[in-house]
């Protein structure tokens, strides 16, 4: 088809230009992008991360721990407030691998319906709430999809304040096959337009915040409440 | 009025009852959310002209980020392929999946699969077709085309989805609520994602310098649909083209607030090339199909302008006439005030002369528009350029030419409106008129105020002006 590809690149023009010039063009433009941002993002990224990610609007739940340590209690708290049985898909992460998992069955493959799995973000955009995930050997892009309750930990110092601040901290061939932003619990508003959760992915969306520091600590975020409101 | 195959569609839709119900209910939350997203952004006026110049300047030098993407993508491991029109595209996506032994094959939503008419394509080749989207799915099983491009099933009622799922899924349930319609949903398609030889799915945005392309969705079908069959294939638009990562970030702020008026989709996904070593999951070959379809004509037809658009939905969600007659009446991939300026470049002019001219030019699409695409001049252009290849009907024609008569000779147009006055008179009724000759077009679904005594021009004729 090079053909095809020739004529399509012919007609689309405008390869002339210096591809210096064309970059700095680019570049000018993106300078006009501090000033015009929604403002939300003030104090700590991970404070301001917290907040957004428990919104209502987002369909998702979250608490701050002190420690990665602490990660397992949370999720046994978590499946307790649900009443869901002490079993689930572990993202083959080594960091959480390490932590003790006792009283809880731990399983690496995940199923089809898989009712719980626990993962490991890369980090965490504070503008959006959103969670990021780059698939490699330690995280499975399925992990984000299959299961019906997501239980993510995320470590606070791995919070971008923007999405451009994510952008920047990769450079684009040091980028994976697969990034995801996961910005609340799956929906869909497909039928009349009525916001129905759990779709195709998580119905539920638990975030874990491992925040060694929180300085000052939210008031709306003591340190171990969990909340069940979806 | 010359009765055409829109004026056909729009009057069985301004028939229905239940579409208008349908309509109304999703693009009335739609534009709500919106306005609540775009008032919570006070920077939103200057953000969308950076939207816009970030669009133009891709759009100027289109050629050379086409180049770019391509080598990145390539040195990501990404097979490229290049279609001129939409057969092109159909082939080789149709030759890929056979090539790939594909029996069945899963599909996330893509406007621009509609376009090229890939689910044609892939019946006539004998591949199974899943959509895995909640909207497809029900228009998959209603046999129905999409009508919006952000919910393709609007046109649904529940009650309507209910009896669909009741007569079609294994295992449908009550079906009382919406909850349980996607509920059975998920159940139904579960199994079909993992079994798909090949999924298939469109861009949001293909980013230049890192050659990724990123979708914006909020199931979680896309990455089901793309991470676990053996193929992935991507078909987009060339005009999706970004510089960077960062260049799509800005673009994502003002899509996602004007098509649901969240500030981000549930899932934004950067795809990049195929499986790579160690990797779990993920397609072992990844296709990229760029399409032009029109596009680089649109770039010396006076339409760049057009190529700015994200298919956010708003200008669909905010139009009056969309709103009345939903998408099925404008007969196109597209509908509403976007489809009305895109269907004469995918179709031709002559098959679809009436949709520039199906719409007030109230500009409301123009405000909406996240990245100032000025629809109403662009309609008027087709107007033009519909009347200078005379595609315009006689009736439409004679219509003009009576009237550009008149207003040239003024004492006989006086003579007319002084004529005509009095007689629409004789057809109101309580200051309506319900019928009347030669407006049947008008009247069969509203009526038209009855005139009030003397014309403008008799009114104003014996005021002294003012000092
Ligand atoms: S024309 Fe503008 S408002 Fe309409 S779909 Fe495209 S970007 Fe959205």
């Amino acid at each position: 088809m090079s053909g095809a590809r020739n004529e399509i690149l012919a007609a689309a023009g405008g390869a002339s230009t210096d591809p210096a010039a064309i970059a700095a063009a680019a570049a000018r433009l993106l300078d006009r992008v501090p000033g015009l941002r929604p403002d939300r993002v003030s104090g700590r990224p991970a404070d301001a991360f917290l907040l957004r990610a428990s919104s209502p609007a987002m369909g998702a739940t979250a608490e701050r721990v002190a420690s990665l340590a602490d990660f397992p209690a949370a999720v046994r708290r978590y499946l307790a407030a649900w009443t869901l049985a002490p079993a689930l898909a572990l993202q083959p992460h080594p960091a959480l691998r390490a932590l003790d998992w006792t009283g809880i069955e731990i399983h690496e493959a995940i199923g089809l319906d898989e009712p719980v799995a626990a993962g490991l973000a890369l980090g965490g955009i504070a503008e959006t709430g959103s969670l990021v995930f780059h698939s490699g050997p330690d995280a499975p892009t399925l992990f984000g999809f299959l299961p019906v309750h997501h239980i993510v930990a995320v470590e606070a110092d791995r919070i971008w304040p923007w999405l451009e601040d994510y952008a920047a901290a990769f450079a684009p061939a040091s980028q994976p096959r697969n990034v995801n932003l996961i910005t609340g619990a799956s929906g869909t508003t497909d039928i009349e337009g009525a916001l129905v959760r759990g779709a195709h992915g998580p119905g539920h969306l638990h975030i874990v915040l491992v925040d060694p520091d929180p300085a000052p600590p939210h008031p709306d975020f003591p340190a171990t409440t969990i909340a069940k409101s979806i | 009025m010359t009765t055409t195959a829109f004026t056909v569609r729009a009057d069985r839709a301004l028939a229905d009852p239940q579409l208008k119900l349908a309509i109304e209910r999703t693009t009335g939350t739609a534009r709500t959310k919106r306005a609540a997203a775009v008032a919570a952004w006070p920077e939103f006026a200057a953000a969308r002209m950076l939207g816009k110049d970030i669009k133009d300047h891709v759009i100027a030098h289109l050629g050379h980020y086409l180049a770019e993407f391509e080598r990145n993508a390539l040195a990501s491991g990404a097979k490229v392929h290049w279609a001129r029109n939409a057969r092109e595209a159909c082939d080789i996506v149709v030759s890929i999946c056979r090539d790939a032994g594909a029996r069945s094959v899963t599909r996330a939503k893509s406007m621009l699969g509609e376009e090229i008419g890939l689910p044609h394509a892939l019946a006539d080749a004998g591949i199974e077709r899943v959509e895995t989207d909640l909207a497809e799915h029900i228009i998959q099983l209603a046999g129905d085309p999409p009508s919006h491009i952000v919910w393709p099933a609007l046109h649904k009622t529940r009650e309507q989805v209910g009896e669909l799922f009741r007569a079609h899924h294994r295992d449908p349930g009550a079906m009382a609520t919406v909850e349980a319609m996607v509920a059975s949903a998920r159940r139904h398609l579960r199994g079909r994602f993992m079994a798909a030889d090949v999924g298939i799915s469109g861009a949001n945005f293909l980013i230049a310098d890192s050659g990724a392309v990123c979708t914006v969705t909020n199931e979680g079908n896309a990455e089901l649909t793309t991470t676990p069959p053996r193929v992935h294939i991507v078909t987009a638009g060339i005009e999706k083209l970004v510089p960077s990562t960062a260049h799509a970030m800005s673009l994502l702020r003002l899509l996602v607030r004007s098509a649901t008026g969240a500030e981000l989709t549930q899932y934004t996904t950067f795809h990049r090339g195929p499986k790579r070593a160690g990797d779990p999951d993920g397609p072992s070959e990844f296709h990229i199909v760029l399409v032009d379809n029109g596009r680089t004509r649109m770039l010396t037809d006076g339409l760049a302008d057009m190529l700015r658009c994200l298919r956010c939905g708003a200008c669909l969600n905010h139009c009056v006439v969309f709103r009345q007659i939903g998408g099925h009446a404008y007969g196109g991939t597209y509908p509403g005030p976007m489809g009305a300026v895109l269907t004469p470049v995918l179709d031709g002019l002559p098959l679809s002369q009436d949709l520039p001219r199906a719409c007030t030019l109230n500009g409301q699409c123009q405000e909406v528009c996240p990245v100032a695409i000025p629809l109403p001049t662009l309609l008027r252009g087709w107007r033009d350029r519909s009347w200078r290849e005379g595609l315009e009907p006689v009736s439409v024609r004679g219509f003009l030419g009576i009237w550009r008569f008149l207003v040239l000779h003024p004492a006989l147009y006086r003579l007319a409106t002084a004529a005509a006055l009095p007689a629409m008179r004789l057809f109101g009724r309580g200051g309506w008129i319900g019928w009347m000759p030669l407006a049947g077009g008008w009247t069969r679904h509203r009526d038209l105020p009855q005139p009030s005594g003397r014309s403008f021009m008799a009114q104003t004729r014996n005021r002294k002006p003012s000092a």
